[in-house]
C-alpha cells in the first residue's frame, strides 16, 4: 500500500508493519501517545472507522482499530497495546466520529479509559452496574446474579 | 374489646350484607376475568408468538382478551414476552406501575420463568418473579400460541376463585 510507506517514514521506529498486502495491512504502534498524530495521518487515506475491538491478554490489553475507505474498500488494522499500569489511551473521537460509541463500548465492557472523550458513559449496561464483564478475571458471583438495580418491597 | 361467652345468632341485616358482598364480588370477578385487556411487552422472539395469539387462527378475542388499548393506563393484564435484561427491568417496572389495579401478570417464555438460555448470565433477570408478582407462567422457547390461551384460562380461573396475586395482596379497588 502506498500510504504505508508514507506512514513508515513519518514514524520511523515506532511503527511496525506486520502484514502488507495490496488491500489489507496490519500495523502496530509501540508508543500509544502517538495515536492521535497517527490517526490524522490515516484520515488522509482511510475515511471510516469500522470497528474498535479489544483483546484481553491479561495483564495487557490490545486495541484493534479497523479502518476502511469507501473508494477501494481497503482494510487497515492498527494495533495498540496498553498495560495494566497505565490503563488509558487518547480518544480519537474528534478525528473519526464513529469512535465515539465504539470507545464507550470498550469502556463499558473492558473498563479502558479514553482521555479527551466528550461523553464517556456506559453504553450497554446500566450506569450503576458493578464491574466490566468481558474481562478474563470477571466472575459471575452472587452480587452480580442478584443485582436488579431496583429497591424492591416484596 | 371484651370477649363475651354468650352465643348470639347473626342478625338478618348481617346475613343479607355478607351474602350481598359475596354476590357483588362474584359478579365483579366474572366481569374482570372475561374482559382482560392485555398490554404487550414484547422484547424478543416470544413477541412473534404473541402476535399469532391475537390473530385469526388462535383467536384471543373469544376469551375476551382484546388487543385494544395497548397503553398501560387502559390495561389490566401485562404479557411480558421476551428476555428482560437488567437495564430493561427498570423500564418494565415503570410501565407496570402505571397500570390501574387490579393488574395481572403473565410471564411468557423460558427467559422469564428461570433465565432460560441466559441462565447464569451477568445481564439477565433470571425469572421476572424476582421483580414483580406473576400469576401464570408459560414455559417454552418460544411457546406455541395455544399455550397463551391455556394461560389465560388458568388466569380466569384464578380470578374467579379469588386466588390471583392482586387479590391475595389486596390490591383491588
Amino acid at each position: 500500500m502506498a500510504t504505508l510507506d508514507k506512514l513508515k517514514n513519518g514514524f520511523k521506529g515506532d511503527l511496525e508493519v506486520m502484514t502488507n498486502e495490496p488491500s489489507f495491512s496490519v500495523i502496530s504502534i509501540k508508543n500509544k501517545k502517538l495515536i492521535k498524530k497517527l490517526a490524522w495521518q490515516i484520515k488522509e487515506e482511510f475515511d471510516i472507522l469500522y470497528a474498535l475491538t479489544v483483546v484481553d491478554y491479561s495483564p495487557n490489553f490490545e486495541l484493534n482499530y479497523i479502518f476502511s475507505n469507501y473508494k477501494n474498500a481497503d482494510l487497515l488494522i492498527l494495533k495498540v497495546n496498553i498495560t495494566e499500569k497505565d490503563f488509558a489511551v487518547d480518544s480519537i473521537t474528534d478525528i473519526f466520529s464513529s469512535a465515539n460509541w465504539e470507545e464507550r463500548e470498550a469502556y463499558d465492557l473492558f473498563g479502558i479509559k479514553f482521555n479527551g472523550h466528550p461523553d464517556l458513559r456506559r453504553i450497554l449496561l446500566p450506569e450503576d452496574w458493578p464491574g466490566h464483564p468481558l474481562r478474563k478475571d470477571f466472575k459471575v458471583d452472587d452480587e452480580i446474579r442478584n443485582w436488579t438495580g431496583l429497591d424492591l418491597k416484596f | 374489646m371484651e370477649e363475651s361467652n354468650e352465643f348470639s345468632y347473626p342478625g338478618l341485616y348481617e346475613v343479607i350484607f355478607m351474602k350481598a358482598e359475596k354476590f357483588i364480588n362474584t359478579v365483579l370477578n366474572w366481569g374482570r376475568s372475561n374482559s382482560l385487556w392485555p398490554l404487550t411487552f414484547g422484547t424478543s422472539c416470544c413477541a412473534i408468538e404473541m402476535m399469532t395469539f391475537g390473530a385469526t387462527k388462535v383467536d384471543s378475542d373469544r376469551l375476551g382478551v382484546l388487543f385494544a388499548g395497548d397503553s398501560p393506563r387502559q390495561s389490566d393484564l401485562i404479557l411480558v414476552s421476551g428476555t428482560i435484561t437488567k437495564k430493561m427491568a427498570r423500564r418494565l417496572l415503570n410501565v407496570y406501575e402505571q397500570m390501574p389495579d387490579p393488574k395481572y401478570v403473565i410471564a411468557v417464555g423460558a427467559c422469564n420463568v428461570s433465565g432460560g438460555l441466559y441462565h447464569d448470565s451477568y445481564n439477565t433477570i433470571e425469572g421476572i418473579d424476582r421483580i414483580m408478582p406473576v400469576d401464570a407462567f408459560i414455559p417454552g422457547c418460544p411457546p406455541r400460541p395455544e399455550e397463551f390461551l391455556d394461560a389465560v384460562r388458568v388466569l380466569q380461573k384464578l380470578i374467579k376463585e379469588n386466588r390471583s396475586k392482586a387479590q391475595i395482596n389486596g390490591n383491588i379497588r
